[in-house]
Protein backbone atom coordinates (compact mmCIF):
# COMPACT_ATOMS: atom_id res chain seq x y z
CA UNK A 1 0.00 0.00 0.00
CA UNK A 2 1.42 3.37 -1.03
CA UNK A 3 1.49 6.37 1.31
CA UNK A 4 -1.26 8.04 -0.77
CA UNK A 5 -3.55 4.99 -0.39
CA UNK A 6 -2.73 4.90 3.28
CA UNK A 7 -3.77 8.52 3.78
CA UNK A 8 -6.92 7.96 1.71
CA UNK A 9 -7.92 5.01 3.92
CA UNK A 10 -7.21 6.98 7.09
CA UNK A 11 -9.25 9.94 5.79
CA UNK A 12 -12.16 7.64 4.91
CA UNK A 13 -12.28 6.49 8.52
CA UNK A 14 -15.11 7.96 10.53
CA UNK A 15 -14.91 8.54 14.25
CA UNK A 16 -18.08 9.40 16.08
CA UNK A 17 -18.47 10.12 19.76
CA UNK A 18 -20.60 7.58 21.64
CA UNK A 19 -24.14 8.72 22.60
CA UNK A 20 -23.28 8.78 26.33
CA UNK A 21 -20.34 11.15 25.70
CA UNK A 22 -22.57 13.31 23.52
CA UNK A 23 -25.13 13.47 26.33
CA UNK A 24 -22.47 14.38 28.92
CA UNK A 25 -21.12 17.16 26.75
CA UNK A 26 -24.63 18.40 26.06
CA UNK A 27 -25.25 18.64 29.82
CA UNK A 28 -21.95 20.51 30.28
CA UNK A 29 -22.76 22.92 27.47
CA UNK A 30 -26.24 23.54 28.92
CA UNK A 31 -24.56 25.16 31.91
CA UNK A 32 -22.90 27.76 29.73
CA UNK A 33 -23.84 31.30 30.71
CA UNK A 34 -25.47 33.66 28.27
CA UNK A 35 -22.76 35.11 26.03
CA UNK A 36 -21.77 38.58 27.15
CA UNK A 37 -20.47 41.31 24.95
CA UNK A 38 -16.73 40.82 24.90
CA UNK A 39 -14.63 43.84 25.84
CA UNK A 40 -11.63 43.66 23.55
CA UNK A 41 -8.85 46.23 23.52
CA UNK A 42 -10.15 47.58 20.22
CA UNK A 43 -13.61 48.15 21.66
CA UNK A 44 -12.06 49.66 24.77
CA UNK A 45 -10.03 52.02 22.56
CA UNK A 46 -13.17 53.11 20.73
CA UNK A 47 -14.58 54.24 24.08
CA UNK A 48 -11.40 55.42 25.80
CA UNK A 49 -9.94 57.52 22.97
CA UNK A 50 -12.93 59.89 22.55
CA UNK A 51 -13.22 60.25 26.34
CA UNK A 52 -9.52 61.06 26.64
CA UNK A 53 -9.80 63.54 23.76
CA UNK A 54 -12.79 65.19 25.39
CA UNK A 55 -10.97 65.49 28.72
CA UNK A 56 -7.86 66.89 27.01
CA UNK A 57 -9.96 69.40 25.06
CA UNK A 58 -11.75 70.45 28.25
CA UNK A 59 -8.43 70.98 30.03
CA UNK A 60 -6.95 72.95 27.13
CA UNK A 61 -9.96 75.20 26.62
CA UNK A 62 -10.80 75.80 30.27
CA UNK A 63 -7.18 76.46 31.23
CA UNK A 64 -6.67 80.10 32.25
CA UNK A 65 -4.65 82.17 29.78
CA UNK A 66 -1.07 83.25 30.46
CA UNK A 67 -2.14 86.89 30.67
CA UNK A 68 -4.51 86.29 33.55
CA UNK A 69 -2.02 84.16 35.45
CA UNK A 70 0.67 86.80 34.99
CA UNK A 71 -1.65 89.44 36.38
CA UNK A 72 -2.50 87.22 39.32
CA UNK A 73 1.17 86.56 40.01
CA UNK A 74 1.95 90.26 39.77
CA UNK A 75 -0.83 91.06 42.23
CA UNK A 76 0.21 88.28 44.56
CA UNK A 77 3.79 89.59 44.66
CA UNK A 78 2.81 93.14 45.61
CA UNK A 79 2.93 93.40 49.37
CA UNK A 80 0.06 95.23 50.99
CA UNK A 81 -2.12 95.40 47.92
CA UNK A 82 -5.78 94.59 48.02
CA UNK A 83 -6.79 92.02 45.41
CA UNK A 84 -9.51 93.18 43.12
CA UNK A 85 -12.57 91.00 43.16
CA UNK A 86 -13.58 92.06 39.67
CA UNK A 87 -12.33 90.34 36.48
CA UNK A 88 -8.97 91.29 34.97
CA UNK A 89 -10.62 93.18 32.11
CA UNK A 90 -14.02 94.38 33.24
CA UNK A 91 -16.44 96.22 31.07
CA UNK A 92 -17.33 99.80 31.88
CA UNK A 93 -20.58 98.86 33.61
CA UNK A 94 -19.06 96.17 35.79
CA UNK A 95 -16.23 98.52 36.76
CA UNK A 96 -18.77 101.15 37.72
CA UNK A 97 -20.56 98.60 39.88
CA UNK A 98 -17.26 97.61 41.45
CA UNK A 99 -16.60 101.23 42.49
CA UNK A 100 -20.17 101.92 43.53
CA UNK A 101 -20.42 102.93 47.18
CA UNK A 102 -23.47 104.40 48.92
CA UNK A 103 -23.33 108.16 48.58
CA UNK A 104 -26.21 109.90 50.39
CA UNK A 105 -26.55 113.40 49.02
CA UNK A 106 -27.14 115.02 52.42
CA UNK A 107 -23.85 113.80 53.90
CA UNK A 108 -20.32 115.05 53.40
CA UNK A 109 -17.85 112.32 52.58
CA UNK A 110 -14.18 112.18 51.70
CA UNK A 111 -13.74 109.77 48.75
CA UNK A 112 -10.34 108.31 47.78
CA UNK A 113 -9.70 105.66 45.14
CA UNK A 114 -6.59 103.89 43.86
CA UNK A 115 -6.67 102.27 40.46
CA UNK A 116 -3.76 100.30 38.95
CA UNK A 117 -3.99 99.35 35.30
CA UNK A 118 -1.75 97.27 33.09
CA UNK A 119 -1.31 98.15 29.42
CA UNK A 120 0.56 96.18 26.78
CA UNK A 121 3.03 98.71 25.38
CA UNK A 122 4.92 101.81 26.51
CA UNK A 123 3.05 103.99 24.01
CA UNK A 124 -0.22 102.84 25.61
CA UNK A 125 0.95 104.44 28.88
CA UNK A 126 1.43 107.78 27.14
CA UNK A 127 -1.95 107.49 25.41
CA UNK A 128 -3.52 106.43 28.70
CA UNK A 129 -2.24 109.54 30.48
CA UNK A 130 -3.71 111.78 27.77
CA UNK A 131 -7.05 109.99 27.81
CA UNK A 132 -7.20 110.03 31.63
CA UNK A 133 -6.68 113.80 31.65
CA UNK A 134 -9.38 114.23 28.98
CA UNK A 135 -11.80 112.06 30.99
CA UNK A 136 -11.08 114.05 34.15
CA UNK A 137 -11.68 117.36 32.39
CA UNK A 138 -14.85 116.10 30.74
CA UNK A 139 -16.29 115.30 34.18
CA UNK A 140 -15.41 118.76 35.50
CA UNK A 141 -12.32 117.66 37.40
CA UNK A 142 -8.64 118.46 37.24
CA UNK A 143 -5.29 116.76 37.74
CA UNK A 144 -3.27 117.70 40.78
CA UNK A 145 -0.18 115.62 39.89
CA UNK A 146 1.10 113.71 36.86
CA UNK A 147 4.30 111.67 36.75
CA UNK A 148 5.29 109.42 33.84
CA UNK A 149 8.55 107.66 33.01
CA UNK A 150 9.95 105.13 30.56
CA UNK A 151 12.89 102.87 31.39
CA UNK A 152 14.24 100.06 29.20
CA UNK A 153 11.01 99.33 27.40
CA UNK A 154 8.97 99.52 30.58
CA UNK A 155 6.77 102.55 31.18
CA UNK A 156 4.84 103.72 34.24
CA UNK A 157 2.66 106.72 34.99
CA UNK A 158 1.13 107.99 38.23
CA UNK A 159 -1.67 110.54 38.17
CA UNK A 160 -3.55 112.17 41.01
CA UNK A 161 -6.92 113.27 39.72
CA UNK A 162 -9.61 115.36 41.41
CA UNK A 163 -13.06 114.57 40.07
CA UNK A 164 -16.42 115.89 41.34
CA UNK A 165 -17.80 113.45 43.90
CA UNK A 166 -21.20 113.35 42.24
CA UNK A 167 -19.75 111.99 38.97
CA UNK A 168 -16.96 109.79 40.33
CA UNK A 169 -18.59 106.47 39.51
CA UNK A 170 -19.05 107.26 35.84
CA UNK A 171 -15.51 108.66 35.69
CA UNK A 172 -14.04 105.55 37.33
CA UNK A 173 -15.84 103.34 34.82
CA UNK A 174 -14.25 105.34 31.98
CA UNK A 175 -10.80 105.24 33.59
CA UNK A 176 -11.02 101.48 34.15
CA UNK A 177 -11.34 101.02 30.39
CA UNK A 178 -7.83 102.37 29.82
CA UNK A 179 -6.22 98.99 30.63
CA UNK A 180 -6.49 95.75 32.58
CA UNK A 181 -7.18 96.29 36.26
CA UNK A 182 -4.47 94.79 38.43
CA UNK A 183 -5.33 96.53 41.70
CA UNK A 184 -8.09 98.75 43.02
CA UNK A 185 -8.92 100.30 46.33
CA UNK A 186 -11.78 102.60 47.27
CA UNK A 187 -12.31 104.27 50.64
CA UNK A 188 -14.81 106.82 51.90
CA UNK A 189 -14.64 108.71 55.19
CA UNK A 190 -17.82 110.35 56.45
CA UNK A 191 -17.11 113.91 57.65
CA UNK A 192 -20.64 115.01 58.48
CA UNK A 193 -20.18 114.43 62.21
CA UNK A 194 -16.98 116.50 62.20
CA UNK A 195 -18.74 119.37 60.45
CA UNK A 196 -21.67 119.20 62.86
CA UNK A 197 -19.26 119.46 65.79
CA UNK A 198 -17.59 122.45 64.13
CA UNK A 199 -20.98 124.08 63.52
CA UNK A 200 -21.92 123.65 67.17
CA UNK A 201 -18.55 125.09 68.23
CA UNK A 202 -19.02 128.11 65.94
CA UNK A 203 -22.55 128.67 67.28
CA UNK A 204 -21.28 128.51 70.86
CA UNK A 205 -18.48 130.98 70.08
CA UNK A 206 -20.86 133.34 68.27
CA UNK A 207 -23.09 133.28 71.36
CA UNK A 208 -20.10 134.20 73.53
CA UNK A 209 -19.18 136.94 71.02
CA UNK A 210 -22.70 138.42 71.17
CA UNK A 211 -22.58 138.43 74.99
CA UNK A 212 -19.20 140.18 74.97
CA UNK A 213 -20.39 142.78 72.49
CA UNK A 214 -23.34 143.57 74.76
CA UNK A 215 -20.99 144.47 77.61
CA UNK A 216 -19.39 147.96 77.99
CA UNK A 217 -16.28 148.55 75.94
CA UNK A 218 -12.98 147.97 77.69
CA UNK A 219 -9.48 147.03 76.46
CA UNK A 220 -9.81 143.54 77.93
CA UNK A 221 -13.25 143.06 76.37
CA UNK A 222 -11.96 144.21 72.95
CA UNK A 223 -9.03 141.75 73.14
CA UNK A 224 -11.39 138.85 73.97
CA UNK A 225 -13.77 139.85 71.12
CA UNK A 226 -10.84 139.92 68.67
CA UNK A 227 -9.65 136.46 69.81
CA UNK A 228 -13.15 135.02 69.45
CA UNK A 229 -13.63 136.51 65.98
CA UNK A 230 -10.27 135.08 64.85
CA UNK A 231 -11.17 131.65 66.17
CA UNK A 232 -14.63 131.69 64.56
CA UNK A 233 -13.12 132.73 61.24
CA UNK A 234 -10.52 129.93 61.41
CA UNK A 235 -13.23 127.35 62.14
CA UNK A 236 -15.37 128.65 59.31
CA UNK A 237 -12.41 128.49 56.88
CA UNK A 238 -11.65 124.94 57.97
CA UNK A 239 -15.28 123.96 57.52
CA UNK A 240 -15.32 125.51 54.05
CA UNK A 241 -12.11 123.65 53.12
CA UNK A 242 -13.57 120.34 54.30
CA UNK A 243 -16.76 120.89 52.30
CA UNK A 244 -14.73 121.90 49.22
CA UNK A 245 -12.47 118.86 49.54
CA UNK A 246 -15.47 116.58 49.94
CA UNK A 247 -16.89 117.97 46.74
CA UNK A 248 -13.99 116.38 44.85
CA UNK A 249 -12.93 112.74 45.01
CA UNK A 250 -9.20 111.93 44.83
CA UNK A 251 -8.25 109.23 42.35
CA UNK A 252 -4.69 107.85 42.25
CA UNK A 253 -4.28 106.27 38.84
CA UNK A 254 -1.29 104.03 38.13
CA UNK A 255 -0.54 102.84 34.61
CA UNK A 256 2.24 100.36 33.80
CA UNK A 257 3.47 97.88 31.22
CA UNK A 258 4.11 94.25 32.28
CA UNK A 259 7.47 93.53 33.94
CA UNK A 260 10.18 92.34 31.56
CA UNK A 261 10.65 89.05 33.42
CA UNK A 262 6.98 88.26 33.12
CA UNK A 263 7.04 89.06 29.41
CA UNK A 264 9.65 86.35 28.94
CA UNK A 265 7.17 83.82 30.28
CA UNK A 266 4.87 84.68 27.39
CA UNK A 267 7.34 82.91 25.07
CA UNK A 268 6.08 79.58 26.43
CA UNK A 269 3.50 78.37 23.97
CA UNK A 270 0.59 76.09 24.80
CA UNK A 271 2.75 73.06 23.95
CA UNK A 272 5.46 73.98 26.46
CA UNK A 273 3.93 71.61 29.04
CA UNK A 274 3.89 68.79 26.50
CA UNK A 275 7.59 69.39 25.80
CA UNK A 276 8.44 69.24 29.49
CA UNK A 277 6.37 66.08 29.92
CA UNK A 278 8.07 64.44 26.92
CA UNK A 279 11.48 65.40 28.27
CA UNK A 280 10.77 63.69 31.59
CA UNK A 281 9.24 60.72 29.83
CA UNK A 282 12.46 60.42 27.80
CA UNK A 283 14.57 60.54 30.95
CA UNK A 284 12.34 57.90 32.52
CA UNK A 285 12.56 55.75 29.40
CA UNK A 286 16.39 55.87 29.46
CA UNK A 287 16.43 54.81 33.11
CA UNK A 288 13.86 52.08 32.46
CA UNK A 289 15.91 50.83 29.51
CA UNK A 290 19.16 50.82 31.49
CA UNK A 291 17.61 48.89 34.37
CA UNK A 292 14.91 46.96 32.51
CA UNK A 293 16.95 45.67 29.55
CA UNK A 294 19.18 43.30 31.57
CA UNK A 295 16.17 42.11 33.55
CA UNK A 296 14.23 41.56 30.32
CA UNK A 297 17.13 39.57 28.81
CA UNK A 298 17.35 37.47 31.97
CA UNK A 299 13.62 36.80 31.93
CA UNK A 300 13.78 35.90 28.24
CA UNK A 301 16.58 33.40 28.86
CA UNK A 302 14.64 31.95 31.79
CA UNK A 303 11.52 31.62 29.65
CA UNK A 304 13.48 29.93 26.86
CA UNK A 305 15.06 27.53 29.34
CA UNK A 306 11.70 26.60 30.84
CA UNK A 307 10.26 26.13 27.35
CA UNK A 308 13.10 23.83 26.26
CA UNK A 309 12.80 21.71 29.40
CA UNK A 310 9.03 21.48 29.02
CA UNK A 311 9.34 20.53 25.35
CA UNK A 312 11.86 17.77 26.15
CA UNK A 313 9.65 16.36 28.88
CA UNK A 314 6.69 16.48 26.57
CA UNK A 315 8.60 14.69 23.80
CA UNK A 316 9.69 12.04 26.29
CA UNK A 317 6.11 11.64 27.44
CA UNK A 318 4.82 11.21 23.88
CA UNK A 319 7.81 9.06 22.89
CA UNK A 320 8.79 11.33 20.04
CA UNK B 1 -21.12 31.28 18.02
CA UNK B 2 -22.28 30.13 21.45
CA UNK B 3 -20.54 27.45 23.48
CA UNK B 4 -23.43 25.04 22.92
CA UNK B 5 -23.12 25.42 19.16
CA UNK B 6 -19.33 24.99 19.31
CA UNK B 7 -19.66 21.85 21.44
CA UNK B 8 -22.28 20.37 19.15
CA UNK B 9 -20.28 21.11 15.99
CA UNK B 10 -16.88 19.87 17.15
CA UNK B 11 -17.62 17.06 19.60
CA UNK B 12 -16.73 14.31 17.11
CA UNK B 13 -13.49 16.06 16.15
CA UNK B 14 -12.38 16.40 19.77
CA UNK B 15 -13.36 12.84 20.60
CA UNK B 16 -11.61 11.48 17.49
CA UNK B 17 -8.44 13.43 18.22
CA UNK B 18 -8.36 12.20 21.83
CA UNK B 19 -9.21 8.62 20.86
CA UNK B 20 -6.36 8.42 18.36
CA UNK B 21 -3.99 10.30 20.65
CA UNK B 22 -4.58 8.05 23.66
CA UNK B 23 -5.59 4.88 21.80
CA UNK B 24 -7.93 4.24 24.72
CA UNK B 25 -11.69 4.56 24.15
CA UNK B 26 -12.64 4.86 27.81
CA UNK B 27 -9.95 7.42 28.51
CA UNK B 28 -10.99 9.36 25.38
CA UNK B 29 -14.59 9.49 26.57
CA UNK B 30 -13.60 10.84 29.97
CA UNK B 31 -11.05 13.24 28.51
CA UNK B 32 -13.64 14.56 26.03
CA UNK B 33 -15.96 15.45 28.91
CA UNK B 34 -13.07 17.01 30.85
CA UNK B 35 -12.05 18.95 27.75
CA UNK B 36 -15.48 20.52 27.36
CA UNK B 37 -15.72 21.28 31.06
CA UNK B 38 -12.39 23.10 30.89
CA UNK B 39 -13.36 24.79 27.63
CA UNK B 40 -16.54 26.07 29.26
CA UNK B 41 -14.50 27.63 32.06
CA UNK B 42 -12.09 29.20 29.56
CA UNK B 43 -14.69 30.18 26.98
CA UNK B 44 -14.45 33.89 27.89
CA UNK B 45 -10.78 33.79 26.83
CA UNK B 46 -11.46 32.41 23.37
CA UNK B 47 -10.68 35.02 20.71
CA UNK B 48 -12.10 34.25 17.23
CA UNK B 49 -9.50 36.60 15.70
CA UNK B 50 -6.68 34.29 16.80
CA UNK B 51 -8.02 31.03 15.42
CA UNK B 52 -11.05 28.83 14.84
CA UNK B 53 -13.07 27.21 17.59
CA UNK B 54 -11.92 23.77 16.45
CA UNK B 55 -8.26 24.72 16.78
CA UNK B 56 -8.88 26.22 20.22
CA UNK B 57 -10.79 23.13 21.38
CA UNK B 58 -7.96 20.91 20.11
CA UNK B 59 -5.46 22.98 22.11
CA UNK B 60 -7.57 22.54 25.24
CA UNK B 61 -7.94 18.82 24.50
CA UNK B 62 -4.17 18.48 24.07
CA UNK B 63 -3.53 20.05 27.50
CA UNK B 64 -6.05 17.68 29.04
CA UNK B 65 -4.49 14.70 27.23
CA UNK B 66 -0.97 15.63 28.36
CA UNK B 67 -2.18 15.79 31.96
CA UNK B 68 -3.70 12.35 31.44
CA UNK B 69 -0.45 10.97 30.03
CA UNK B 70 1.53 12.32 32.98
CA UNK B 71 -0.81 10.84 35.57
CA UNK B 72 -0.98 7.60 33.59
CA UNK B 73 2.79 7.33 33.48
CA UNK B 74 2.98 7.75 37.26
CA UNK B 75 0.24 5.15 37.74
CA UNK B 76 1.91 2.64 35.39
CA UNK B 77 5.24 3.08 37.17
CA UNK B 78 3.56 2.26 40.45
CA UNK B 79 1.46 -0.63 39.20
CA UNK B 80 3.78 -2.40 36.77
CA UNK B 81 5.89 -3.48 39.73
CA UNK B 82 2.90 -5.47 40.93
CA UNK B 83 1.38 -6.57 37.62
CA UNK B 84 2.11 -5.89 33.93
CA UNK B 85 -0.45 -3.61 32.21
CA UNK B 86 -3.18 -5.29 30.20
CA UNK B 87 -3.33 -4.77 26.45
CA UNK B 88 -6.47 -2.90 25.53
CA UNK B 89 -8.40 -3.99 22.50
CA UNK B 90 -9.22 -0.72 20.78
CA UNK B 91 -10.67 0.17 17.39
CA UNK B 92 -9.50 3.56 16.13
CA UNK B 93 -12.31 4.04 13.64
CA UNK B 94 -14.95 2.34 11.61
CA UNK B 95 -13.77 1.26 8.17
CA UNK B 96 -10.07 0.72 8.91
CA UNK B 97 -8.43 -2.56 7.99
CA UNK B 98 -7.16 -4.70 10.90
CA UNK B 99 -3.60 -4.29 9.61
CA UNK B 100 -3.91 -0.53 9.66
CA UNK B 101 -5.49 -0.63 13.12
CA UNK B 102 -2.57 -2.73 14.29
CA UNK B 103 -0.05 -0.42 12.64
CA UNK B 104 -1.67 2.61 14.25
CA UNK B 105 -1.51 0.95 17.65
CA UNK B 106 2.23 0.50 17.21
CA UNK B 107 2.82 4.23 16.67
CA UNK B 108 3.87 6.40 19.60
CA UNK B 109 1.28 8.83 21.06
CA UNK B 110 3.18 11.74 19.49
CA UNK B 111 3.02 10.15 16.04
CA UNK B 112 -0.66 9.21 16.38
CA UNK B 113 -1.39 12.78 17.47
CA UNK B 114 0.05 14.35 14.34
CA UNK B 115 -1.74 11.78 12.14
CA UNK B 116 -5.02 12.55 13.92
CA UNK B 117 -4.62 16.30 13.45
CA UNK B 118 -3.35 16.29 9.86
CA UNK B 119 -5.25 13.32 8.43
CA UNK B 120 -8.31 12.61 10.59
CA UNK B 121 -9.21 16.26 11.33
CA UNK B 122 -7.67 17.43 8.04
CA UNK B 123 -5.98 20.46 9.60
CA UNK B 124 -3.41 22.29 7.50
CA UNK B 125 0.26 22.23 8.54
CA UNK B 126 0.18 25.69 10.11
CA UNK B 127 -2.91 25.06 12.21
CA UNK B 128 -1.72 21.64 13.35
CA UNK B 129 1.67 23.13 14.21
CA UNK B 130 -0.06 25.78 16.33
CA UNK B 131 -1.94 23.10 18.25
CA UNK B 132 1.28 21.16 18.81
CA UNK B 133 3.31 24.26 19.66
CA UNK B 134 5.96 23.51 17.03
CA UNK B 135 6.94 24.87 13.61
CA UNK B 136 5.11 23.88 10.41
CA UNK B 137 8.26 22.19 9.07
CA UNK B 138 8.62 20.17 12.23
CA UNK B 139 4.97 19.19 12.02
CA UNK B 140 5.33 18.01 8.42
CA UNK B 141 8.48 16.04 9.28
CA UNK B 142 6.66 14.35 12.14
CA UNK B 143 3.75 13.43 9.87
CA UNK B 144 6.02 12.01 7.17
CA UNK B 145 7.88 9.96 9.74
CA UNK B 146 4.62 8.59 11.16
CA UNK B 147 3.22 7.74 7.72
CA UNK B 148 6.46 6.02 6.74
CA UNK B 149 6.31 4.00 9.91
CA UNK B 150 2.73 3.00 9.12
CA UNK B 151 3.69 2.10 5.59
CA UNK B 152 6.53 -0.10 6.80
CA UNK B 153 4.30 -1.81 9.34
CA UNK B 154 1.68 -2.53 6.65
CA UNK B 155 4.40 -3.79 4.30
CA UNK B 156 5.64 -6.20 6.96
CA UNK B 157 2.10 -7.34 7.68
CA UNK B 158 1.50 -7.97 3.98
Amino acid sequence: MSQRDLVAELRAAHVEAPPEVRERVRLIAAGAPTPRRRVTWRRALVVVVPIAAAIAATIVYTRPSHDTSVVERAIAHQPGTVRASIPAAPSGDSAAKAFALPSPTNRVQKYEATLSLRVEHARDVSDGVKRALRITTSFGGYSSAVHAETHGGRATADLTLRIPRARIQAAMAKLAQLGTITDENVSTVDQTALLNTTDREIARLQKQLAALRAQPTSPDNDRRITALVTRIERLQRGEATTRRNAHYATVSLHLETPPATVVQQHTHGPLHGVGVALKWLGIGAVYALAIGAPVAVLLLLLWLGVRIVRRRRENALLEI
Amino acid sequence: MTFQQAAEAHLDDVYGYLAWFTSDRFAAEDLTAVTFERALRLWHRFDPDRGSVRTWLCQVARTVALDHFRSERRRVRREELAAPPEAIDFRFAEGLSPDLESALARLTPGEREVVALRVLLDLDAGTAARVLGISSTNCTTRLNRALKKLEEALHVAA
